[in-house]
């Protein structure tokens, strides 16, 4: 996999890298004064380029590790390491999509993706030429001057992932983006988000409540147990992107995965 | 057919009304002095509008509506931002606001009258007080429920304070500000001309409503209160049509 000649940004000198180290990980929330340990011990380490699925019963801290990796929580104990500096607060190198698309309502679909660039030294029309190749690249051409609620889910979430990819960011993290879609939107998206993945091959971690989306994307998949949320096991995906969802060794996967979460 | 119907239904009870008032000014002579003929007003517009007299005092009473309206929002704008997003200003101010704005705008008239005068300054005053209080409390509120899920995006987009502000906050808080633009609108003209009932000095509709009662003129009383009425729903309906213009991105279905 790292084999795989890494995407170099049109707009930075600096070498894309992206490796994460968690160290000893713990989170808690106090509630009412009383310690709620949400993460506990999380150790874990991604390649740069690599895509990870993380899979889990609700409140297992998933959505709270995203949260702590790209910067909105910098309260924690243990090391958050990208390329070996400590993780504090939220950096253009790290881009988020979450569940809900969260694009402004009061922008249009290209204001919102070239909002992402409010702090980038380029020329007004490097910005929109980079707008413009982002919107392509999700597929959205057309839809430019198109305001938030005239989107249909999936359109909206895919200017959400636009957004999130337009800085080049060395880690991706996805915050269950497709759980609102219906079934096949959900699969026409993560055939997409394969193909933007294979192009431009940033380090990627997803959180997801579906199985086989966990395992058609993941180079590995963590399974993550609840109360307080730990890693209690890990699977590696031993097959080549982009990939075919029918495929007999994916189907071997999952009855393992099932085995895993459910415990028979 | 039943589409022109249904869009002047809004006309129905108007109309009943003018019918309504028509018919008790032909029944004796009382009637017809407390519910003036519809043709004594209809001479009085004429005649008022010939010398001049209700355009000026048309447009005194705008001017002054105009003039605290756009202050009022300026400074209410100002204030509510101050105390919705520094806790301090809100723990400084709050109390402070929370207790003044309790009394009735006509409370504050004698007061006014007392240091300022009974000229053109006190009534401008009356009327930006009017549009202040609205303007505070729903700038303050827009500014303070802006979603959770929104700053994070300014956050993770690493937006510093004045692009947040500008392109999260600031829109979030647009329609909440459009309500109290409305409201302030509102309140800044019956203030308006209520300012000029009490401190009769100079030109406006309050004034020539005034000088008729002092004249018996109560055709030109009602005429006064026509055009309030007519103009207060102008005024709304042109701000409606453009806050719905600007705050297009909204959903409404």
């Amino acid at each position: 996999m790292n084999a795989i000649a890494q995407y170099a940004p049109p707009h930075s000198t600096s070498l894309q890298s992206g490796a994460l180290h968690i160290r000893g990980l713990n989170k808690v929330y106090r509630i009412e004064g009383q310690p709620l340990p949400v993460l506990e011990d999380i150790n874990l380490e991604v390649r740069p380029g690599e895509f990870v699925s993380i899979v889990g019963a609700s409140g297992c801290g998933k959505s709270t590790l995203l949260r702590l990796i790209v910067g909105l929580e910098a309260d924690y104990e243990g090391d958050i390491l990208l390329d070996g500096k400590r993780i504090v607060a939220t950096s253009l190198e790290r881009g988020i999509v979450f569940q809900d698309h969260r694009l402004f309502p009061w922008m249009t679909l290209s204001q919102n993706i070239a909002l992402a660039l409010k702090n980038h030294p380029l020329s007004r029309a490097e910005k929109d030429r980079l707008v413009a190749e982002h919107i392509a690249l999700v597929s959205l051409e057309g839809f430019e001057n198109a305001y938030p609620h005239q989107l249909s889910g999936g359109m909206a979430q895919r200017a959400a992932i636009a957004r999130a990819l337009i800085n080049k960011p060395k880690v991706l993290l996805l915050d269950e983006p497709l759980g609102a879609l219906d079934a096949l939107t959900r699969v026409r998206l993560q055939h997409e988000l394969q193909r933007i993945w294979v192009q431009q091959r940033c380090t990627v971690i997803m959180v997801t409540h579906d199985i086989e989306e966990a395992l058609y994307l993941g180079d590995r998949v963590i399974v993550m147990d609840a109360h307080p949320g730990r890693i209690k096991h890990e699977i590696k995906v031993d097959l080549p992107h982009p990939r075919d969802r029918a495929s007999s060794v994916l189907q071997g996967y999952k009855e393992h995965l099932l085995e895993e979460l459910v415990g028979h | 057919m039943s589409h022109i119907l249904a869009k002047s239904r809004g006309l129905l009870l108007p109309l009943l009304l003018i019918g309504g008032w028509e018919y008790l000014s032909r029944q004796d002579a009382a009637g017809a002095y407390a519910f003036v003929p519809l043709s004594a007003i209809g001479a009085a517009f004429i005649e008022l509008l010939a010398n001049g007299e209700l355009l000026v005092n048309l447009w005194a009473s705008l001017a002054r509506t105009s003039t605290g309206l756009a202050l009022g929002i300026f400074f209410g704008v100002l204030l509510g931002v101050l105390m919705a997003l520094s806790t301090l200003g809100n723990r400084l101010i709050g109390p402070l606001f929370h207790s003044i704005r309790q009394v009735p705008m006509l409370g504050w008239i004698p007061l006014i009258a007392m240091w300022f005068g009974n000229g053109e300054f006190s009534k401008v005053l009356i009327v930006s007080l009017a549009a202040f209080y609205p303007m505070v409390l729903n700038t303050w509120q827009g500014f303070s429920h802006v979603e959770q899920r929104y700053r994070e995006v300014g956050q993770v987009l690493v937006l510093n304070r004045w692009q947040r502000f500008r392109h999260v906050l600031l829109p979030a808080a647009l329609p909440s500000i459009a309500t109290g633009v409305l409201q302030a609108l509102a309140f800044a003209w019956v203030t308006a001309v209520g300012s000029e009932l009490f401190l009769s000095s100079g030109a406006g509709l309050g004034n020539l409503m005034m000088n008729a009662e002092a004249g018996s003129r109560m055709e030109v009383i009602v005429l006064s209160v026509l055009c309030i009425g007519l103009c207060g729903y102008l005024m709304t309906l042109l701000f409606t049509l453009l806050s719905r213009h600007l705050l297009r991105w909204r959903n409404i279905r």
